[in-house]
């Protein structure tokens, strides 16, 4: 498995009145070529804010630490100007919001077109062409018409598939997700999902899907890896971290989850709400929610030790051995 | 949602961001001169150093240590003069404000609350005053009633109720129609209850707002008409007729551009002050109800 | 249509419940020496009907077009205004465009330079533009520019001895280069400039705080961040994104300002010696020039029934959801 991305001890930091504020804190993880690396985590965690810094797109007054090597290069230490050039090109992204993040003034073509204009330097007409291309590879009915229209002349899944189309417009490598199918309908998601896995097959390109949803995960990603409170909870491969979760949080996760072939065995919600930033717990910042944490949990932050095959997790409980033990 | 919910600023109520606007410097400044110039128009009788309508033999003269901004064509002292001004444009500007809102926030208030022809009468009554420039209705006042200070405030009041009227009917309408007041008056509770309990702390934030920057600007028309000739006469030291006398006198610029001064500096300053409460506030009711 | 009704009818019964008599103010001295001057003055512009049969009577001529005449000019008013419309056109149209530019580019500034230094220096400076009075101001450019410096003349479109270009807009600059009159139109810019940026000052500060609002507020939206995702270069991502994003609301303050720009430039042609409209309205004003008073309120409306309408075709053309009524 050769690695597309290495994400190494990622910080962020937002400059607040009150100091700096950790938002990220020690993130590593691989994104291998052609495959799909969820990112699953509760509001909050840092999936988003790891996702805009690997963009470059962080909010003023935020500052990164760590590496992100891609193709030899570590895009978090290049200059903005370079750091511009991969956006788009190498590394492109899908916001949550197919409404609000199209720019409803503007004409799909223009939205479609403008990088790939600017960034491949295309010609008016090889740009219209290539952007038709892309809107059937999307599966967008009647292409030619689409380019003339605006983005509230389509519903939210069409929306959504015309994101996608702008964020591959210039072939880029890695695809950033962040909650594609949050905002639609049940109905539709399941289509952007297959949309995700065949362009994922067809032009090998690898993604990131950021998600809360359990669920889009196992069926989409290769491997995981569970954010909490700016940390790496869990990883590995979505089968065995889902199905045998070992952190106390996966675990939680997992069974909060409603499985069809359960029956009617109960849901179990995770008590408690999760931490913000501004208010992380000392030590593992899971420990108040969590049911097997230890007076040690307040105090030392769990390192992450790897547990066999590629899978890793930080905490010092194993509720296997722990439920066992009870 | 996830992680754009914390950074986008928390909401909390205006007044408790009114704090953080007093920190600004430029707010820090216009409250300061505001001030100085309030304690200037109580005190001018006491701290200008002559008499602003008394004529002298010097005329002409530059500014120099017995008359600080010089003299005018009659010999008067242009520094008693400026100070003596505050004791009318200031006042009167404000007077003019309170008057504006009483009117405008009455008509406003009633439009809101009757809505109907109430409504489409006193707005469209706004519309025609934003139709036609503050400064041709000022005049066309003036000239039906005749000039006179007393008739250039009527005039400003006449072109300035508008904004307050907005400001008080987009309120009373909000909470008119808010869910609120539906299930209120469902339980039997009355919607003047409402209106009282809801518009009036509400309607605060808004109208200090309007209120500043509706003082800097009638100063602005007031002396505009006083410049024009149809306000205050002379030889009242009023700053805008003080400025038309020095266009008369370019080779004695200190006559026109200190009373200018004055204005600017006040007219600033009470824009700093509507500009860093309008921060604090909601921004969009202020910018749809003051039109331009 | 009812703001014209309503600028009439408002008007007529406000300049003619005077206590001014008009008959009294124009004939001066010789009305009280010569009684029967002042009952012909009366009757040939019709002073001696009641009111409402004046009123009427003016109505029926607007229909046609006719403003009536104007009791200092002896004119109609129709031939006044047409002939003072051009010059006030000019100045208020380059005015208005100097303010669009410097405002709408301090505002983007501002707006990307939150709360910086920049943006504390533009605040300053836009709301001094708004706090300075416009007649002061044009006493100070006067006094320096003219006065002091002799940079540009002070008075007037033209030198007196430099001919008016042959008429096709009115607007001496546009004029001057349709016939190829350079000097012409280097001499009527000259005498255009200074007034042009005095008027331009108070809106130039409005439009800087409208647009800063308006881009903050654009400024949050996730499309900004699509468009910055795509790697477009900044300058394109603010002025094709959020600039066209932002311009509904700096569109409708810009259409209040142009209804507003006559405040300006009555002050600013008096100084200045501009013979258009705003001069007219103030002599009509002093000299309680009833019908001339209303055209010249008439014309405004209309102009600010007119720019209403580009404002709304305005948004329709920028925001496509925006449906032509």
């Amino acid at each position: 498995m050769t690695a597309l991305l290495s994400v190494r001890d990622l910080h962020v930091w937002l400059d607040t009145a009150r100091g700096p504020l950790s938002i990220v804190d020690g993130v590593s993880f691989d994104v291998a070529a052609g495959q799909v690396f969820g990112l699953a985590g509760e509001s909050g965690s840092g999936k988003t804010i790891t996702a805009l810094a690997l963009l470059g797109l962080l909010p003023a007054g935020a500052r990164t630490g760590g590496s992100a090597i891609m193709a030899g290069r570590d895009i978090l230490a290049m200059r903005s100007s370079a750091r511009r050039r991969t956006r788009g090109r190498e590394i492109a992204m899908v916001f949550q919001d197919p409404t609000s993040s199209l720019h409803p003034m503007l004409t799909i073509e223009r939205q479609l077109t403008e990088h790939l204009r600017y960034q491949l330097g295309l010609s008016g007409k090889e740009a219209h062409r290539r952007a038709v291309a892309l809107l059937t590879d999307v599966r967008i009915p009647d292409p030619e018409a689409a380019m003339r229209g605006y983005p509230h002349q389509f519903s939210g899944g069409m929306r959504q598939r015309i994101q996608i189309a702008i964020g591959l417009a210039c072939e880029p490598r890695l695809l950033v997700a962040d909650e594609p199918t949050t905002a639609l309908d049940v109905t539709v998601q399941a289509g952007i999902l297959r949309l995700l896995h065949r362009l994922c097959q067809e032009k090998n390109l690898s993604v990131i899907l950021i998600t809360h949803d359990l669920g889009v995960l196992s069926s989409l990603a290769d491997t995981v890896t569970v954010m909490y409170a700016g940390r790496v909870a869990e990883s590995g491969p979505t089968a065995q971290v889902m199905g045998h979760a070992r952190h106390p949080y996966t675990r939680g996760l997992v069974d909060a989850l409603p499985h069809p072939e359960a029956g009617d065995r109960a849901l179990v919600p995770i008590a408690g709400d999760p931490a913000g930033p501004e208010s992380r717990p000392s030590g593992c910042a899971f420990h108040p929610r969590c049911r097997y944490s230890k007076p040690s949990c307040r105090i030392a932050i769990p390192p992450l030790i790897r547990i066999d095959d590629g899978r890793e997790m930080a905490c010092p409980v194993d509720p296997l051995v722990a439920s066992i033990a009870r | 949602m996830s992680t754009a919910a914390f950074l986008s600023r928390p909401m909390s109520s205006a007044w408790r961001r009114i704090p953080g606007a007093w920190r600004q410097p430029l707010t820090m400044v216009g409250l300061v001169v505001v001030a100085a110039w309030l304690a200037v128009a109580v005190l001018a009788p006491w701290i200008a150093p002559h008499d602003p309508l008394a004529q002298g033999p010097n005329l002409y003269q530059a500014p120099s240590a017995t008359h600080l901004l010089g003299t005018d064509e009659l010999g008067r002292d242009v520094f008693s003069r400026v100070l003596w001004g505050a004791r009318i444009s200031i006042p009167l500007a404000m007077l003019l404000v309170v008057l504006a809102f009483m009117i405008g926030g009455t008509l406003g208030g009633l439009a809101g609350y009757l809505g109907g022809w109430v409504d489409e009468l006193v707005m469209r009554g706004a519309d025609f005053v934003f139709a036609v420039p503050t400064i041709l209705l000022a005049m066309a006042v003036v000239a039906a009633l005749g000039p006179g200070l007393f008739h250039a405030v009527l005039a400003v009041v006449l072109v300035s109720w508008p904004g307050h009227a907005r400001v008080v009917r987009g309120l009373v309408r909000t909470i008119m129609q808010s869910e609120y007041v539906a299930v209120g008056r469902l339980l039997g509770s009355p919607i003047h209850r409402a209106l009282a309990v809801d518009v009036l702390p509400n309607i605060a934030g808004p109208v200090s707002v309007l209120a500043a920057l509706e003082t800097g600007n009638a100063i602005l028309l007031l002396s505009a008409l006083s410049f024009l000739g149809l306000g205050a006469r002379p030889p009242d030291p009023e700053w805008g007729s003080m400025v038309s006398t020095g266009a008369q006198h370019f080779e004695a610029w200190w006559i026109g551009v200190f009373p200018g001064i004055a204005i600017v500096s006040i007219v600033l300053a009470f824009n700093f002050l509507g500009d860093s409460l309008r921060d604090a506030f909601d921004p969009k009711t202020i910018i749809k109800a003051r039109g331009a | 249509m009812f703001l014209c009704l309503g600028v009439s009818v408002m008007a007529f019964v406000l300049t003619t419940v005077v206590p001014g008599d008009p008959a009294l103010a124009n004939l001066g001295d010789r009305a009280s020496s010569d009684p029967e001057a002042v009952r012909l003055y009366r009757e040939h512009f019709g002073l001696d009907k009641p009111l409402p049969v004046q009123y009427v009577v003016y109505l029926g001529n607007l229909l046609h077009g006719d403003l009536g005449e104007s009791e200092q000019s002896r004119r109609a008013v129709r031939i006044d205004l047409a002939e003072y419309i051009p010059a006030t056109a000019e100045l208020a149209i380059s005015s208005m465009v100097l303010a669009i530019l410097l405002g709408v580019s301090l505002g983007v500034i501002a707006a990307l330079r939150r709360n910086r230094l920049t943006d504390q220096i533009i605040r300053v400076v836009s709301l001094g533009g708004m706090s300075t009075p416009q007649f002061w101001l044009a006493l100070v450019a006067l006094y320096v520019f003219f006065y002091k410096l002799n940079w540009v003349p002070g008075s007037g479109r033209l030198d007196a001895i430099v001919l008016p270009p042959p008429h096709l807009t009115g607007l001496f600059t546009i004029d001057a280069l349709a016939a190829g009159q350079f000097e012409v139109f280097a001499n009527s810019l000259q005498h255009l400039i200074l007034p042009a940026c005095v008027l331009a000052a108070f809106n130039m500060g409005l439009f800087t705080r409208f647009t800063r609002s308006a881009v903050l507020e654009v400024l949050e939206n996730d499309y900004v961040r699509t468009a910055r995702a795509k790697g477009l270069p900044e300058l394109t991502v603010v002025f094709r994104h959020v600039l066209r994003a932002a311009s509904p609301p700096i569109v409708t303050v810009v259409g209040l300002a142009f209804g507003n720009v006559m405040t300006g430039t009555v002050l600013v042609e008096n100084i200045f010696s501009w013979p258009g409209i705003g001069q007219y309205s103030y002599r009509s004003a002093t000299g309680l020039d009833l019908t001339a008073i209303v055209g010249v309120m008439l014309f405004v409306a209309i102009v600010y029934i007119l720019v209403n309408m580009v404002v709304d075709i305005l948004y329709a053309v920028i925001d496509p959801r925006v449906g032509l009524a």
